[in-house]
């Protein structure tokens, strides 16, 4: 028996039926004799890039107890699952009691009530963050040359 | 050591820790200039490397 952790990345279009998921997934982990001892939903975020052209994933992160030979056959099932995006699962001597600083992050979050408008402005705002980004690209390779150049 | 905030044990889900080790274009910023232990700095480039495959950092700032 090892412990592991894992964090899965799921399709941010089916955000909504998370629940359905978690369940699977669980019914899943306890077919093949794997304990949870701790799940941590995360919820959307965005990524730093883009996987699949998903700018956006739903993080669930799982804290298990099982047997390594077991892991294989559910990583083979996991692979065919099209709605988890990416997945990973770790090697950990102990788990830690507290939570993570991701979820405690998306805590303080879902807190703050203004996240529909948020996401109103970043909607407007995209087509001009595009051009931003834009902009720094071109002078991007001068900075490195500078850095080398020190 | 003092200048930044290292925790007991890293993990690779402590962005706000990782960021400090990174540099605006997303390489790993050397021990020499960091000026932390060997030891710290293997396990700091370790769990950058975890969070950048889970997409919680950037590879580079050149994506897309």
């Amino acid at each position: 028996m090892k412990k592991y952790e894992a964090v899965i990345i799921l399709n941010p279009n089916l955000s909504s039926k998370v629940d359905e998921f978690k369940k699977d997934f669980e019914k899943l982990l306890s077919d093949n004799s794997f304990s949870i001892a701790k799940t941590e939903d995360v919820g959307r975020r965005q990524l730093a890039y883009s996987i699949n052209n998903h700018n956006k994933g739903h993080y669930i992160l799982f804290n298990l107890e099982g047997d390594p030979s077991k892991l294989i056959e559910l990583e083979t099932k996991i692979k065919y699952n099209e709605s988890i995006i990416r997945h990973l699962f770790i090697v950990v001597k102990e788990h830690k009691g507290e939570d993570s600083s991701l979820f405690t992050e998306s805590k303080n979050k879902k807190s703050e009530p203004v996240d529909i408008e948020e996401e109103k402005e970043r909607k407007a705002d995209k087509p001009k963050e595009d051009q931003q980004i834009k902009e720094p690209k071109e002078s991007s390779p001068k900075k490195v040359d500078e850095d080398g150049e020190e | 050591m003092s200048k930044y905030e290292l925790p007991i044990r890293f993990d690779h889900k402590d962005i706000d820790v990782l960021k400090q080790f990174i540099t605006e274009t997303g390489k790993i910023i050397p021990a020499r200039v960091t000026g932390i232990s060997a030891a710290n700095q293997r396990k700091i480039t370790k769990s950058i490397k975890i969070a950048r495959f889970l997409a919680l950092l950037p590879y580079t700032d050149m994506h897309q």
